[in-house]
Parts: C-alpha cells; sequence; structure tokens
C-alpha cells in the first residue's frame, strides 16, 4: 500500500536509470541521510558515536572497496588490510612532510599510493584465478606489513613502531570531537559510496561484472581483460586506503601496523559475504551487522547473566562470538549466498505487495 | 533487392588454416571465402572442425599455419595470430554453442557490454557521471533499446539472463552481438537445442538482421532444413578439410558431401 | 665453516618444510575427493592438538588419550561433512572455500570454548636437541625432533599413497576424485566416502597437530599454520600426496635460507613473507602447480 510505484512512469532512459528509481526509496534515503547528518550527533552519545558509528562507517568503505574487487569484478583478496595500512602510513607521511597539502589532498594522495601499491599486487591476476589468487594477496598483505614495519621511513624512524596520528585540521578547521569526526567521516563515506554506485552502473561496472561473470566471454566481445582487472584493483585499493586512512586518523588515533593484521582482511571479507557481495547496500548492511553484532551480543550476556546470576567469563563471550561468527557466515553462505543486501531486495518485494498476500 | 544483387566482394578470406591440438588436427589447410552481406553456412559432422573453424576467425585459437585475411577500409588486414579482443575491434562478433552471457547480470546489462568497444569515457568521468559519460551511456541506452525492440526482448529486459529460458537467452546472446553493430558476425549453432517454434523465430531474427543490419553471417548449423533455407553459400568440413563449398544446390546433389554427412539427398 | 653451516641451515629448513607438508596433507586429501579447499584444517590441527594434551593433563593415558582423540576428530570431520559441505555441494568452489573460513572460526571458538584459552606444551619424548654424533663428526647441528617429525611424516605418506593406490576404499576414494558422476554412476556411494575422506583428514590433522604441537606448544596460532600450508600446496598442486612432500620440502628450505641469508640485508622477519612470494612468483610461471593438471579453458 504504502510502497507502490503505481503512477510512476519513467518517460527517459534518464529517468530509468536513477540510482532510486522509486519515490519511495528517494524519500527513505533521503530521510537516512537526515537523520544520519542531523540527528545522530545530537542525540547519541560520545561512545557511540565514536566507538561505534565512526568504525561502522570506516569499514563500511573498506567493505565497499573490497567488494568492488570481489563482489563486482570476482577477483578475490585477501590483502584489503594490508591496502588500508598503505592508506594510513601515506596519509601519516604527507601530513607530516607536506603539511601545506592539508588532510583531504593528503586523503586522496593516500588512496592513490594504496591504488599504485594494489595494481602492483594485482598483475598476478592476469594469469591466476579463484582461490591461487588468494594466495597472491596474502602474499601482499604478509609483504606488505613486513615493509611498513622495516622500513623506517614509514613510520618516521619512531622507536616503538606506533605513531601517534596528527590532529584532523580542514582549512584551520580543528576535527577534534567525536561528533566533528563522525560527521567527517559520514560525509566521506556518502560521496565516496555515490561515486562507486556510478561507477558500478556504468561501463566500468558492467565491464568488471563480465570479468567475473566469464571472462573469456568478456575478452570475446572486446573488454580488456587487463585494463579493467588492474582497474578493480587501482579502485579498490584506493576506497580501502581512504578507509584506512580514516581508520588511523577519526578512529584510533594512532597509525600502527598492528591495526591491519590479516584478522582486518578477514573481518572486510565476512563483511561482504554478510552483506551481500556485488552490492553497494551490502557493504553497509554487513559492516553494519559486523559492528554491531558484538554489542548486541554482550547486552545479551548481560542480561542473561543478570537473569539467571551467573557471571559468565570474557572468553566465554569472545569464544562463543567467534563460534557466531563463523556460523553465521556458513549459514549465510547456505540459505543466502547474496546476503542481507538480497534479504532486503526480498523484503521490499513483499512490502510492495503488502497488505495483500500476492 | 533480390538477395543475389546485395552480395558484395570478398569481405573475409581464410586461406590454407592448419590447427592441431598436441596430436589432433581440428583443421587441415582448409580456404574459403566470405562475401560482404552474404549468409554463408559451415556445416559437417561432429568433430569436423566447425567450432574450430570460428574460434579461429575470432582469434580464440591461433592456426599454426595458414592466414586470415579481412578487408577493413578498402585494405587487406592479415593476421593468423591477433587475439578475440582486437577481432572484435574490427567488427567481428559472435555467439556461442554454449550460451557466454554474463549470468549476473540483467538483459539489458548483458546487451550494453556489447557497446563497450564504442565506449569513450573513462572511470573518473563515469564515477562522477556527468557530460561525456552520462551522454554516452544515454546515447548507447537508446542504440541498445533499438536492438531489443527488433529481437523481441523488451519484457525481459531487466531479469537477470541466469533465470531467462534457454531460447531467451540464445536472443540476448545474438542481440549483445549485434550491439557492437559488427561487420561479420559468427553464429555457432544458433539453433541448438530449439523446437521448431523458436527455430522459425531465430531464422527470422537472423535473415532480418542480414537485411535490415546488412550484416554478413557465418554460422554453424545441423538443421539442413535451415541451411538449405537462409544460406547463400555453404562450406562442408568433415574430419578438418574442406570437402564441398558452393550454394545449397550445389552441396545438395555433391556425392562426397552426400556421403560423409548429409546421408541422402536433400 | 661456511659449508657446514649452509648444510646445517638446508637440512633444518628441508625438516621444517616436511611439518608444513603434514599440514598440507590434510589439504591434499579433501581438495583430491571432494573438490574443497578446507580451510579450517589448521583449525583441525589445533583442535586435534588441544584435545589431546588436554586429555593428557588430565591425567589419561597416553594411547587412550590418542585414540579417544582420533575418534573425536573423525566424529568432527563427519560433521562438518554433513553440516556445512552437504548443503552446498553444487556451489561454486569460491562459496565453499568462504564457508571453510567461518568453519575455521567455529572450530577454533570450539576448541577454546570447550578447554579453555592457555597455551599447552606437550612432550612427546622426543627432544628438540642436536644429533649428537652428527653434530660431533660433521660439526651439523640438526634436531633429533625434526628426524622424528620427518620420519613420521615418511611413513604417513608411505600409509596413505599404498592406501590409496591398493586398497579399495582408495581406489573408490581416487574416482570421486576424478568425477563425481561417474564415481556415482558406477555405483560409489559418495557420502561415505567423503565422510571417510574426512575422517582420514581429521587423522592427518591429529598427527600434525601432535607434530606442532609438540614443537611449538599447542596455542591458538597453530591454527595459522594453514596459512602456511597454502605456498606448499601452490608449488605441489592441489591435488597431489607427493607434491605436498615435495612442495614443503622447498617451502621450508627456501625460507630457512632465505631468512638466514637474506634476512640480515633487509632487517630480519623475511620468513613472515618469503614462503608466499616464491608462491606467487611460481603461480606466474605455472598457474597449476608444479604435480597439478594444466587448466584449459574451454568457450
Amino acid at each position: 500500500m504504502l510502497y507502490r510505484e503505481a503512477g510512476q512512469f519513467k518517460s527517459t532512459y534518464a529517468a530509468d536509470q536513477q540510482i532510486f528509481p522509486i519515490l519511495q526509496d528517494r524519500i527513505g534515503i533521503a530521510l537516512l541521510l537526515a537523520a544520519a547528518f542531523g540527528v545522530v550527533p545530537l542525540v547519541s552519545n560520545e561512545y557511540w558515536l565514536s566507538a561505534i558509528f565512526t568504525p561502522l562507517l570506516i569499514f563500511s568503505l573498506a567493505a565497499l572497496g573490497l567488494n568492488i574487487l570481489t563482489g563486482y569484478a570476482g577477483q578475490i583478496s585477501l590483502g584489503t588490510a594490508a591496502f588500508m595500512a598503505v592508506g594510513a602510513f601515506m596519509a601519516y607521511n604527507f601530513v607530516l612532510r607536506l603539511p601545506w597539502l592539508g588532510l583531504l589532498p593528503s586523503l586522496v594522495l593516500a588512496g592513490i599510493c594504496a591504488a599504485a601499491v594494489g595494481i602492483v599486487f594485482g598483475l598476478p591476476s592476469l594469469r591466476i584465478k579463484g582461490f591461487y589468487l588468494a594466495v597472491a594477496t596474502l602474499a601482499c598483505q604478509f609483504f606488505v606489513l613486513w615493509a611498513i614495519q622495516r622500513i623506517g621511513w614509514f613510520t618516521n624512524y619512531s622507536p616503538t613502531g606506533v605513531i601517534t596520528a596528527q590532529n584532523v585540521e580542514i582549512l584551520g578547521y580543528e576535527f577534534d570531537s567525536p561528533a566533528s569526526k563522525y560527521l567527517l567521516t559520514l560525509a566521506i563515506v556518502v560521496v565516496m559510496a555515490l561515486l562507486a554506485k556510478n561507477l558500478m552502473r556504468s561501463e566500468t561496472g558492467r565491464a568488471f561484472m563480465a570479468v567475473r561473470d566469464m571472462d573469456v566471454a568478456a575478452s570475446v566481445i572486446g573488454i580488456p581483460m587487463m585494463k579493467t582487472k588492474l582497474l578493480a584493483f587501482a579502485i579498490s585499493s584506493f576506497y580501502c586506503g581512504v578507509a584506512g586512512a580514516l581508520y588511523a586518523y577519526t578512529y584510533l588515533g594512532t597509525v600502527e601496523p598492528e591495526a591491519f593484521t590479516l584478522d582486518l582482511s578477514f573481518r572486510i571479507l565476512f563483511m561482504i559475504i554478510i552483506g551481500g557481495v556485488g552490492s553497494i547496500l551490502g557493504s553497509f548492511l554487513g559492516a553494519a551487522f559486523i559492528t554491531l553484532l558484538p554489542i548486541f551480543l554482550n547486552r545479551l550476556y548481560g542480561l542473561i547473566s543478570h537473569a539467571l546470576q551467573v557471571d559468565i567469563s570474557h572468553a566465554i563471550v569472545s569464544n562463543v562470538e567467534l563460534m557466531i561468527f563463523g556460523g553465521l557466515i556458513i549459514f549465510f553462505l547456505i540459505v543466502e549466498p547474496h546476503g542481507l543486501a538480497r534479504l532486503w531486495q526480498i523484503a521490499k518485494e513483499k512490502l510492495r505487495l503488502w497488505p495483500f498476500p500476492h | 533487392m533480390s538477395r543475389d544483387a546485395r552480395i558484395g566482394e570478398t569481405l573475409l578470406s581464410v586461406e590454407k588454416v592448419s590447427l592441431a591440438f598436441g596430436g589432433v588436427k581440428a583443421l587441415q589447410e582448409v580456404s574459403f571465402d566470405v562475401r560482404e552481406h552474404e549468409v554463408r553456412a559451415i556445416i559437417g559432422p561432429n568433430g569436423a572442425g566447425k567450432s574450430s573453424m570460428l574460434n579461429v576467425i575470432n582469434g580464440v585459437y591461433h592456426p599454426q599455419h595458414g592466414t586470415i585475411r579481412l578487408r577493413a577500409n578498402g585494405a587487406w588486414k592479415e593476421f593468423s595470430d591477433m587475439d578475440p579482443h582486437e577481432a572484435a575491434a574490427m567488427g567481428i562478433a559472435r555467439t556461442f554453442q554454449n550460451i557466454a552471457l554474463f549470468r549476473g547480470m540483467t538483459v539489458l546489462d548483458n546487451v550494453m557490454t556489447g557497446r563497450n568497444l564504442k565506449m569513450r569515457s573513462n572511470f573518473l568521468e563515469q564515477a562522477i557521471w556527468v557530460g561525456r559519460a552520462r551522454r554516452e551511456e544515454l546515447d548507447h541506452r537508446r542504440a541498445v533499446e533499438e536492438i531489443i525492440d527488433f529481437m523481441e526482448i523488451q519484457h525481459i529486459r531487466k531479469t537477470p539472463v541466469g533465470r531467462l529460458p534457454y531460447g531467451l537467452q540464445k536472443r540476448v546472446e545474438l542481440a549483445r552481438a549485434l550491439a557492437a553493430e559488427p561487420r561479420l558476425l559468427l553464429l555457432d549453432e544458433p539453433m541448438a537445442g530449439m523446437n521448431l517454434e523458436e527455430k522459425q523465430d531465430m531464422c527470422r531474427f537472423v535473415l532480418d538482421v542480414n537485411d535490415h543490419y546488412g550484416t554478413t553471417i557465418v554460422l554453424i548449423e545441423h538443421d539442413m532444413g535451415v541451411v538449405m533455407d537462409i544460406s547463400d553459400r555453404v562450406v562442408v568440413l568433415d574430419y578438418g578439410r574442406k570437402i564441398g563449398d558452393g550454394t545449397p544446390d550445389d552441396i545438395r546433389g555433391n556425392q562426397a558431401v552426400i556421403d560423409a554427412y548429409l546421408g541422402v539427398a536433400h | 665453516m661456511a659449508v657446514s653451516f649452509f648444510f646445517e641451515v638446508l637440512i633444518g629448513g628441508l625438516l621444517a618444510g616436511v611439518m608444513y607438508s603434514l599440514v598440507a596433507l590434510g589439504f591434499v586429501l579433501i581438495y583430491k575427493a571432494s573438490g574443497v579447499f578446507n580451510f579450517a584444517q589448521g583449525a583441525m590441527v589445533f583442535f586435534a592438538a588441544l584435545t589431546f594434551v588436554s586429555l593428557l593433563e588430565k591425567g589419561v593415558n597416553f594411547w587412550i588419550a590418542l585414540a579417544i582423540t582420533l575418534a573425536v576428530m573423525v566424529v568432527l570431520g563427519v560433521a562438518i561433512e554433513r553440516i556445512v559441505l552437504r548443503p552446498l555441494v553444487n556451489q561454486p568452489p569460491i562459496t565453499l572455500f568462504m564457508a571453510t573460513i567461518g568453519l575455521t572460526f567455529v572450530v577454533e571458538g570450539l576448541s577454546q570454548l570447550v578447554w579453555g584459552s592457555q597455551p599447552h606444551g606437550l612432550d612427546l619424548g622426543i627432544q628438540d636437541v642436536p644429533m649428537q654424533w652428527l653434530l660431533d663428526t660433521a660439526n651439523i647441528n640438526i634436531s633429533q625432533f625434526d628426524l622424528f617429525a620427518s620420519g613420521i611424516a615418511a611413513v604417513l605418506v608411505a600409509a596413505l599413497a599404498l592406501f590409496f593406490q591398493y586398497t579399495r576404499v582408495g581406489r573408490a576414494l581416487r574416482a570421486v576424485a576424478d568425477d563425481h558422476q561417474a564415481a556415482l554412476a558406477v555405483g560409489i556411494p559418495l557420502k561415505h566416502i567423503w565422510a571417510i575422506v574426512w575422517a582420514v583428514a581429521g587423522f592427518v590433522a591429529l598427527v600434525a597437530g601432535l607434530m606442532w604441537g609438540s614443537r611449538n606448544g599447542v596455542q591458538y596460532s597453530l591454527t595459522f599454520i594453514a596459512l602456511k600450508a597454502l605456498p606448499v600446496l601452490i608449488l605441489g598442486g592441489f591435488e597431489s600426496i607427493p607434491g605436498a612432500i615435495v612442495g614443503g620440502l622447498i617451502v621450508g628450505a627456501s625460507e630457512k635460507l632465505a631468512e638466514v641469508y637474506v634476512g640480515p640485508m633487509v632487517g630480519g622477519g623475511v620468513e613472515s613473507w618469503f614462503a608466499y612470494v616464491i608462491a606467487l612468483l611460481f603461480l606466474l610461471v605455472r598457474p597449476q602447480g608444479l604435480f597439478g593438471e594444466k587448466i584449459i579453458d574451454r568457450v
């Protein structure tokens, strides 16, 4: 009843190609953005802003990057964290050594550096496929992390290897409160998500999906294999690089190699599996799910332990969490391989019919 | 205009092509030509090398001996180790025996990929979605919609191709090949697995393509009725060798062809 | 002297490589029979080692503990096959691979939930000390333990090879590995076969777990041995048992040699990535590994 498309005819191709062709969707997204920009910073406390919403946005961006590479272009990658690390460390170095650049240009340049690394480690994809490629990206993950730790230039020869990120300052305005950092991150993520959506529904996105679905056929119809695969690695790494820089600057406050281990790469991979591969929305849903799940579980344990008057140890909690993560991955792969994004689509389809059964 | 009148000069010339996989000789010194605007059929028993021949023409396989020559812009381009991407750029498009559509994409997107060689905007322009990228996308969408109308697949344009029945998938594949506006269209068993009605539709489409767009067509086909009806000239292969070359009437009466393939006079 | 030192490093590396092979064998078994790359093998190794050592610490007799652990591993393997893999049987390999990644986390969590997360030491009775006579005569320092591990690995590989080649079940396994449909057509009970394979893989995981646990202690990081097995599999091919051994030897030796000879030049820590880079370079030249079959893409 509410979600009917009746009366919404498209008379131009431009109208048909819109990101949100249905009016109700447009209203929905407008409300969501208004809430995200306007309401959330006002009503949330500092903990929620700095420990939940900001990392949620950052992980969404990284998941978006990985989704471009693995979900759209079909090139599996276990090196996401390494690309994030490159972004973080290069942003640090740009801000340190070229302070006149400003933070935003430094972020962009850091992303470009990550893209360059992505291209280098994407070269094997021209010959290797599937999980052989996954192993190649593992090489990237381990090597990049090792290089960052060994080559002093990256950490400005810091003796501990842990550097404090500089203050986030743009055009003289300092972003030092959790709310301001959240808003900055939100703005960057929204813009980049829009760019990604545009990209994935134009020729580049189609070329990626063609390579994913049947690369020999793609080549036969004229899609250049090398250029397409390397572009996928480049764009994906750019997104991960910016996400990594944001991770250091607006969330952690430090720039350290330990923040970018293989564990993080797996986490982001889980986000896109659960959220939905090949879907921009899925990246956000998956990131939200994985970020919010531990919090939800903790609250749940709190309730159970309070109700049963039993003290549940932290170790048990974290192990159960591990099992639930793993179990959910398996569950989603069996039941809905296209993840939460598909479940959302199905829900919308049902909503179109509501309140009628069919 | 009668069909003979519109057939032009030689467009493609296959000269003494030999192809072997290890010890298996797929093609042995096969030579034939294809004239512009004609419908050329390649027939023969299974394993005769027909698909291999198509694969050689569009660069998927590289022959050990022989050359392919294509007339482009008045001059002859000679190649024997071109890759499929280059073939596509030279105006050769094809469909496959086992459908090679992109299953994760909709019909519209699949046909749009056929336009990829005509798209000029780069990824930055596409990300920002202004100016050239936007105009291009809409222009090509318009061209693709015309092809979709032509192939009568409007009603399924937003359906993911993985969900379509076999006959419709074949049609989509043909649409994708047409989207490239090819000069030479290679069809690998376009009617395979179809019932009578579907075959008639597909025949109609193939002839329409030839009439309407003037595309030169080379097709592999097993249904002799189809071959005799729609092709201008026929090449017959057997065990990798050419054993017949001429109009359908010539082939019909050719004893070697009858012995090897037709069985009885058609 | 430099030469004897070189041999020491080389042989040490080869022997360390054998340890990798032990883990890789489990992967090969499962991949051979079901085409699944079981990322969870590392977690299975950890689980086996942890179960065994926890039983020992509770005072259970060595051999009984071994038997119990073996039984547990078999049950685990069969459960995995039934609950995780059966529903995913027609999915593309990448989906199965990701499912096994999820499985890794489940098994890890389960192991620590049941047995706790403190590291344990495991003593098999063989010390990690140099072979004395070798040290005395040739000045080469090679650990007794490493030799013992290689011996075990050799026996295991021989047993597996014989099993596959000469027994009826082994033949059935090879048939299944080649073509599921054809195997079904000749009446081979696919599900039983898979259960057997996972049970054998569980057994191999147990052996690997004992060896590694004994060497490095039984702790959480054991799970990530699986990651080291990947370059081994790339070099040796995913379907070849001898390949797993050869791959392991190459990885082990080159890693150690690189660490000792290249490491000082670049600040050490080369071991963390060297094997992967070797595997990567290898893949560029020969994407199917040393023993694998060439992949031909048909259109």
